[in-house]
């Protein structure tokens, strides 16, 4: 085991004024590439590849760690103030954030989105470092059974809380649902609903979905309503009060960011999940345990709180089954896995014996990341705030320039373009007739990890469902379930008839 | 409006149902699922909440004596129309020309058409974008032009 | 109609410009090159990738720009390759399994002879793997012997080849295997090691795991043993008549002309050479570097299509043949 003078030491190297200047670099590109909507990690990743040729392994890795922690922050602020997602798992934060923003409040609404990712990424992060030896192999104790059950516990969970109609919610959902089943088939590699693309095999691209759906959408919907009442919706930062984050307020949020961060780190650690698993269910749980769940997707602090919170607590933890085991558990970490591949680290339970001192420095390089996180987003949101007080009519033609050059800049060519303006046509109308995007998009996001875990499951058990006696972690889930359904079925009943009685001659 | 989005909504189920899921929805014998499973449920889901959907506002809509039908005036429709219209012309420029040349064109008869009359903030706001775009492309992602 | 003149038009200005650029040939290469990747960024395809560009460069004197087309293991990027007249500005560095198996395997715009062989690169060391403490240890005669006894032994797929590969092998052995699909090496990792399956095909994965000794190769996939796991036979070894050799390649479309091609050739057999793109392939990567020339390359590869089909034709069809 490594001694208390190393950790020291490789504190001290991490505040080192070179460390901290590659870090911020990292942290600044991130932020940068994720405040432009369209452009996200992928991008900010193809940047900073050849970049890191030239690096040192520690200087390679600590820029890495500053740039995926940027976009991360970059992201919720686009989500918030143009609806426009950086990072699919952003798609939480918009929920909240943007009714906050539109409201006239984007500065409180970036404030609590800022804090809410630095707490929920800065205690992820310790509890990496206090668990990540003795534990990791925890994670493999949840295999296809346990997935697939907690998967389907999430999408009930998620289905329950669809803001608006019930009934349109379910219906949005059946639609993610379809097309999160297009692509090759798992298991009989026969194309589903491909028509003959060699895109669609893998899926339909979620970059092109998420613009499409959210942001072009929503300039076609401002588009209209700009028309109808030239220079009205204009969000202004007013200097009022009402605009900043007051301590009493954020101290509400405490408890919101807690929970959601012990959500995050719990998706984050089990390999296969993901963030936008971990971002919904957080804002499901906040909704659930509000006092006043019919605030929430219109401009609620905690909606925003819960989601950034778990956002961004997913990927420290990602990195407990990466250093644990040498799985990664997330694109971040994925990327990880290259940089230290580059500089002759094979990553993995080896790391803590050959190089103990490159794994507690990239530990202490994370929190001075968290803290430059903080101070860039700080002082980016003064600047980035200033944003919305542009003109509309010269706001909406670079977000849709933007959208596109997204497209365009990933290399998805003609098939991406047609496929963005398919989505901006859906989620036109899923705005106009009030469909909750929430649904479709966590259907979508879910439904291939759900099938491919569900199949093994099948497949492993031969289709016995008396394992699940064996498996007493995918058993709980599996109660969870019917538990939840049954809940949500009679507290859904008791709504009705109260509204019946309220109401009776309507 | 929930009687005809739920209406639409169904039709599409309907349509999924009876012919693009079993034609395109993939074959072949598999252990565990079916390669339609999901699919098919899906639309299932979509068919019976949105029938029941505007099941009920039909009921309201009877209740209250309204209108089926109300049309939207020309007007409006076109005002509702061309943003989408003018989008799809440029997605088509750029699918032949690089986006980086066409962009100031887009954003610039944008601005115009929405009523911005000084021609530096047209200019400006047209030309800083794609100079970014050049800037992000050609140089730091070393991509070329797209 | 007039969407289809200015085609025309803007194909006829772009043939007129490629004939400009015949005429002088043996500049080539007179401006920046592409090299396409069919993967995302930061896998080990890409970063590869980037190595070798930028060790090209050098070599050509232009620069050598990396662009990702993710999508169908690499297939989006070769049917796009397919349609470029680009003269061999634009090439893609992929594996071999894209182009061998997967226009048999799936539909797809393109064919084995849509493109030209620049050059191989370098060889994969996709493997047959399991985990640790298992009834049959770490070595395939035993596992053969151990899953006839035990109907419904599990292995892990990740590509509709290698579930090809261990179909034949099960008719071949009389083995009843549950077969599960996976998606990548990272889906695949955790099932392995928490023993819920109990062997798998890995794609590289195992190298990661070499040195703990957690992840034990049963057969190499690869033409010969593997360089980190000597001791597992090669599938010829082990009595199965298959290539099913990973081979990264150079490719660029049909036509371009024989002088760019020479000319690429010659560039990649020198960064072939190159220090830093072998230490970067077998040092850390762990794959061999090796130069094989276009026509050996291209032969290789027409062997290995006649394999899977005669290995399909055995088979009885794919499964999504109708």
């Amino acid at each position: 085991m490594i001694g208390f003078d190393a950790i020291l030491m490789s504190f001290a190297a991490a505040l080192h004024y070179e460390s901290i200047a590659i870090i911020l670099g990292g942290v600044l590109l991130g932020y940068i590439v994720g405040v432009i909507p369209g452009l996200n990690r992928a991008v900010a990743i193809a940047i900073a590849i050849p970049l890191t040729f030239y690096m040192s392994a520690y200087a390679a890795i600590a820029f890495l760690i500053g740039l995926s922690k940027g976009t991360a922050a970059g992201s919720a602020v686009s989500a918030i103030l143009l609806n426009t997602p950086g990072e699919p798992s952003s798609a939480a934060t918009c929920l909240d954030g943007y009714p906050m923003a539109r409201s006239g409040r984007p500065r409180k609404a970036l404030k609590v989105g800022l804090l809410a990712s630095v707490i929920g990424d800065l205690l992820s992060t310790l509890l990496l470092i206090a668990v990540v030896i003795p534990f990791a192999s925890v994670a493999l104790k949840f295999g296809p059974y346990e997935l697939a059950a907690i998967l389907i516990f999430a999408l009930v969970f998620i289905a329950g809380m669809a803001g608006g109609s019930f009934l349109k919610g379910l219906a949005a959902g059946g639609m993610g649902v379809i097309l999160g089943t297009v692509g090759l088939d798992p298991e009989t590699g026969a194309a589903r609903l491909t028509f003959g693309y060699a895109e669609l095999m893998e899926g339909v691209p979620i970059l092109p979905l998420v613009i499409g759906t959210l942001a072009l959408a929503e300039m076609f919907v401002q588009l209209d309503e700009y028309r109808r009442n030239k220079g009205a919706s204009v969000i202004k930062l007013s200097k009022d009060k009402e605009d900043d984050l007051s301590y009493q307020e954020f101290k509400g949020t405490l408890p919101t960011i807690f929970k959601s961060t012990g959500i995050g780190a719990f998706v984050g650690a089990l390999p296969g999940l993901g963030p936008s698993v971990g971002a919904f269910m957080a804002y499901g749980l906040a909704k659930r345990s509000a006092k006043d769940p019919d605030s929430f997707g219109k401009g609620n602090p905690n909606g925003i709180a819960a989601a950034e919170a778990s956002d961004n607590a997913v990927i420290p933890a990602s990195y407990i089954p990466l250093f644990g085991l040498g799985i990664p558990g997330s694109v971040s970490a994925a990327l990880l896995v290259g940089a230290f591949m580059i500089h002759g680290i094979q990553v993995g339970p080896l790391m803590l014996r050959d190089h103990p001192e490159m794994l507690f420095t990239l530990f202490s390089g994370m929190i001075v990341a968290s803290m430059l996180m903080l101070a860039v987003g700080w002082y980016g949101l003064r600047i980035f705030a200033k944003v919305t007080s542009v003109p509309p009519h010269i706001v909406i033609p670079v977000v849709i320039f933007l959208c596109l050059a997204g497209i365009q800049v990933q290399g998805y060519g003609t098939f991406g373009l047609v496929t963005v303006f398919a989505f901006a046509l859906f989620g036109y109308f899923l705005k106009k007739f009030d469909y909750s995007f929430v649904t479709f998009l966590v259907a979508f996001i879910v439904t291939p990890m759900l099938e491919m875990n569900l199949r093994q499951s099948v497949i492993l058990s031969g289709g016995d469902i008396a394992i699940l006696l064996d498996r007493p972690i995918a058993l709980a889930f599996v109660v969870f379930t019917v538990l939840m359904a049954l809940h949500l079925g009679w507290s859904s009943y008791r709504q009705w008839l109260r509204k019946r009685l309220k109401a009776p001659s309507s | 409006m929930n009687f005809w989005s739920g209406l639409g909504v169904a039709a599409v189920a309907v349509l999924l149902l009876a012919w693009i899921v079993p034609t395109y929805g993939g074959r072949g014998f598999a252990v565990g699922m079916h390669p339609r499973t999901l699919a098919t449920l899906g639309a299932w889901v979509m068919l019976v909440c949105a029938s029941v959907l505007s099941l009920l506002s039909a009921i309201v809509l009877i209740r209250q004596r309204q209108p089926f039908f109300r049309l939207p005036e020309p007007g409006h429709l076109w005002h509702q129309t061309w943003p989408f219209l003018f989008v799809l012309g440029f997605i088509v420029l750029v699918d032949r020309f690089p986006l980086t040349w066409v962009a100031p064109f887009l954003i610039g008869s944008l601005l115009v058409i929405l009523g911005e009359r000084r021609w530096y903030v047209v200019v400006l706001t047209a030309v800083i974008p794609a100079a970014g775009l050049y800037g992000l492309t050609a140089h730091l992602m070393r991509i070329g032009v797209v | 109609m007039k969407m289809k003149l200015l085609g025309t038009a803007i194909l006829s200005s772009a043939v007129a410009f490629g004939m400009a650029g015949m005429a002088q040939a043996d500049e080539f290469p007179t401006k920046p090159l592409t090299m396409v990747v069919g993967f995302g960024a930061g896998g080990s395809t890409d970063i590869q990738a980037r190595v070798l560009a930028n060790v090209l460069e050098e070599e050509l004197g232009q620069p050598v720009n990396v662009v990702n087309q993710p999508g169908a293991g690499g297939g989006v990027a070769l049917a796009r390759l397919a349609n470029n007249r680009d003269e061999g500005y634009t090439f893609v560095f992929g594996t071999s399994m894209t182009i061998t198996f997967g226009p048999l395997s799936s539909e797809t715009d393109y064919e084995l002879d849509d493109f030209r062989y620049v050059s191989g690169v370098t060889l994969g060391q996709s493997a047959i793997v399991t985990g640790e403490d298992r009834p049959f240890g770490d070595s395939w005669e035993e596992l053969v012997e151990y899953a006839r006894e035990n109907p419904g032994v599990s292995y892990a797929t990740q590509t509709a080849l290698d579930r090809m590969i261990i179909e034949y092998i099960a008719r071949q052995e009389g083995l009843e295997l549950r077969i599960v699909p996976t998606s990548g090496g990272a889906g695949m990792a955790p099932l392995i090691l928490s023993g819920d399956v109990d062997f798998g095909y890995s794609g590289g994965t195992h190298s990661g795991y070499a040195d703990t000794g957690e992840m034990p190769v049963l057969m190499s996939l690869a033409e010969d043993r593997l360089v980190a796991f000597p001791d597992a036979p090669t599938l010829q070894e082990a009595g199965y008549d298959i290539n099913a050799a990973e081979i990264r390649v150079v490719m660029v479309p049909k036509d371009v002309p024989d002088a760019h091609v020479e000319r690429l050739a010659e560039a990649l057999e020198a960064a072939t050479q190159d220090e830093r793109f072998i230490e970067i392939t077998e040092e850390r990567i762990l794959m061999p570097v090796t130069y094989i020339p276009e026509d050996e390359v291209t032969q290789t590869l027409r062997d290995q299509v006649e394999g899977y089909k005669a290995l399909i034709e055995e088979l009885g069809g794919l499964p999504d043949e109708e």
